[in-house]
């Protein structure tokens, strides 16, 4: 799995390609309490490289849409493969943080 | 390395128990169907080794063992198998010491004997495991028929490699249950007693020496993946059972020496034998495991397991999601409870591993067996740590039951049996419309949590299941098309509304917002179609779980087509039955 950090718009966005399961998620929790501990708030994950998802990962989204509830706080994903979309609208996720098509349409409604 | 919980030890030389002067040299392996445990032993009169193994590098060892023993004494070598399978003996094909020269005599039973002279691939399991081989030469028929007509009388043979062998053959005893036996005296005073014990194989054999059994593969001869292969025999293998049960009675064995894994105590022994006799009395008219079964199970398994990656997967994710909003309502503590009732690292760690087993199957040409074994681990470990009931309080009981059903399906299938397929006349309408009906409303509704404020702990159970289901048709736009009644449709009812929920799960998970269903009648089929409206970058137009549908649908009763409608953007399922007037 890779992670590319970028800022945009105020925002951090972590591109994350290959696969998000048991070895991997531990590195993506990493990098996102990185980036909220220096104080980045606005949290975007584009998961257009993510072709699946364990349950670990659904852990690390939960665990981070906890750490970002506080007003003012962002925390959506976008881009997401057929796949991983349906495990997050099936695991009832999309009820916690917002689904977006696009990085672009992510960022409209921030 | 410990050879288990014995007094022997792997890879060293010992005194043979109950045998004066024998030592034995344990190979103990960890189980897997490569290679076999090999087990040498060295007397005054002789060097055995039973089972050399599948592996040339195991066969290259031991031989050089033997030469270190027979520097130390020129003994002649015997190489005997417990049965002709490959992984007990293929590692000796091409290594010259064993095969080629007369320096080690081999030594099977009659029946296996004449498989490895004509080099049969299917009796040796050669073809369920994609090789071949060739034909083999054997030194000593062990319980040959010829010897019968002269049962109890003593023979003389000499063999090739300076042995000097005295062979007599007691038959079955019928009161006491004893099997065929054969004992050959190697030299001086080197005795074996060789027991048939077919079931596994028509050739195995169960050999005495001293206190220690070797039963090659007797114990495992009932498990899924290798009950029903080839030469697989369920009445042999129950009477062998029986004819094994009667010589453990008899006392004086303290030790059993399997094929593969561990050595066993005797007393346990006899507990196991009770426990396998009773699955193997389970497995009356199981499908033989041939290399074309193989691969329809290897393919059957993958299928399953990535639906079973994706349920258990949602399965987890919901459990997570109930535990999240419990904690937001400040009920840590029952969210704390909500992420032991699936174990989310076990499933994932268990998943993987499969998926990795597959990969390195596929990049590597693997064979079919091993793919299908290892699904059926993985299944047999899932189904241990499923807590199905009390799952299915909490989440929607159409994801558990669905899962419970996929892992009991696979058992099924990979134990040599077809899954269970129970075709009823049913109202196909009525079906149809209670699956919706169960997939659009909250198994309880705001009503039925207030009614039981009252009762704390019916009220934290019923919030639950309010968190923990959410109907999968709640914010679709659904719209039945052609609702006739009444339409008699032969299906098997588990399998078709599993069918039809996987099918609209997979639409609305991946996109769509509205589903139309409709009901065709084409005597004397009725055509089921659904349809979702899915926007082509997540349409694939050919799913991966296609083949697995349509499996769930030949089990279901019925077959399957998906088609793409580029100018509506939607994609149909249609599942045809057959009507019943």
């Amino acid at each position: 799995m890779d992670i590319t950090t970028t800022n945009k718009d105020n925002a951090t966005i972590l591109s994350i390609a290959g696969r998000v399961d048991t070895a991997t998620a531990p590195l993506l929790e990493q990098a996102i309490n990185k980036e909220i501990d220096a104080g980045h708030r606005k949290v975007l994950l584009n998961f257009s490289g993510v072709s699946y998802i364990s349950s670990g990962g659904l852990r690390v989204l939960l665990a981070t849409a906890k750490k970002l509830k506080t007003p003012g706080d962002k925390f959506s994903i976008c881009s997401l493969s057929p796949e991983v979309l349906k495990i997050l609208k099936l695991a009832g996720f999309t009820s916690i943080f917002s689904i977006y098509p696009s990085e672009a349409e992510s960022l409209a409604g921030w | 390395m410990p050879a288990g919980n014995t007094q022997l030890v792997s890879h060293e030389w010992q005194p043979l128990p109950g045998a004066a002067g024998a030592q034995i040299y344990p190979l103990i392996r960890k189980i897997d169907t490569i290679s076999s445990n090999s087990y040498l032993i060295q007397t005054p009169d002789a060097i055995l080794l039973i089972d050399p193994g599948g592996l040339p590098e195991q066969a290259e060892q031991l031989m050089q063992v033997v030469t270190e023993c027979r520097r130390e004494k020129e003994r002649p070598f015997f190489v005997i198998l417990t049965h002709a399978h490959i992984d007990h003996f293929n590692g000796i094909q091409n290594i010259p010491a064993f095969a080629y020269t007369d320096a080690a005599v081999l030594m099977v039973q009659d029946t296996g004997a004449s498989t490895l002279e004509r080099g049969d691939g299917g009796m040796t399991q050669a073809n369920l495991m994609g090789t071949t081989i060739s034909p083999m030469r054997v030194g000593h028929h062990i319980l040959s028929p010829d010897r019968r007509d002269h049962p109890d009388l003593p023979v003389e043979i000499c063999l090739p490699n300076g042995g000097l062998l005295t062979i007599t053959v007691s038959p079955a005893n019928p009161v006491s249950l004893l099997p065929d036996r054969e004992t050959i005296v190697f030299g001086e005073e080197t005795s074996i007693d060789c027991y048939h014990t077919p079931g596994h194989s028509p050739d195995s054999i169960c050999i005495r020496i001293g206190s220690l059994l070797f039963i090659g593969d007797l114990f495992f001869a009932a498990n899924p993946g290798i009950a029903g292969i080839v030469g697989w025999s369920q009445e042999d293998l129950i009477h062998s059972f029986e004819g094994i049960g009667a010589l453990l009675s008899a006392g004086g064995i303290t030790t059993i020496c399997p094929g593969h894994g561990r050595l066993i105590p005797a007393e346990d022994a006899v507990k196991t034998l009770a426990v396998i006799k009773r699955d193997a009395l389970a497995l009356a008219n199981i499908a033989e495991l041939n290399r074309d079964r193989a691969v329809q199970a290897a393919a059957y398994a993958e299928d399953s397991m990535e639906e079973v990656n994706e349920l258990f997967t949602i399965m987890a994710g919901r459990l997570y999601y109930v535990s999240f909003v419990l904690d937001e309502l400040g009920e840590s503590e029952i969210a704390e409870e909500m992420n032991t009732l699936i174990n989310g690292d076990t499933i994932d760690e268990l998943l993987d591993a499969f998926r990795l087993f597959a990969e390195e199957h596929h990049r590597g040409g693997g064979v079919s067996i091993h793919l299908a074994l290892k699904a059926g681990q993985v299944v047999a470990k899932l189904q241990r740590i499923f807590n199905k009931d009390e799952l299915a309080h909490i989440i929607d009981p159409t994801l558990v039951n669905r899962a419970a059903r996929l892992l009991s399906d696979y058992t099924t299938m990979f134990r040599g049996f077809t899954p269970p397929k129970e075709i009823t006349v049913v109202d196909l309408p009525t079906i149809i419309e209670t699956l919706v009906a169960g997939l659009s409303v909250p198994v309880c509704s705001d009503e039925d949590v207030m009614s039981s404020a009252d009762d704390e702990k019916a009220f934290a159970r019923m919030l639950l299941a309010r968190i923990g289901t959410r109907p999968l048709l709640e914010d679709v736009e659904f719209t039945m098309l052609e609702n006739r009644h009444p339409l008699a449709v032969a299906i098997d009812r588990d399998h078709f509304t599993d069918l039809l929920t996987y099918i609209m799960e997979d639409l609305v998970g991946t996109g769509s917002d509205t589903i139309n269903l409709g009901i065709a009648r084409n005597d004397p089929d009725v055509s089921v179609t659904i349809a979702g409206n899915i926007s082509s970058a997540e349409d694939d137009g050919n799913r991966k779980n296609l083949r697995f549908l349509s499996g769930l649908t030949e089990r279901a009763g019925g077959n399957l087509s998906c088609t793409r409608n580029e100018a509506t953007g939607m994609r149909s399922y249609t599942i045809t039955v057959t009507s019943v007037i």
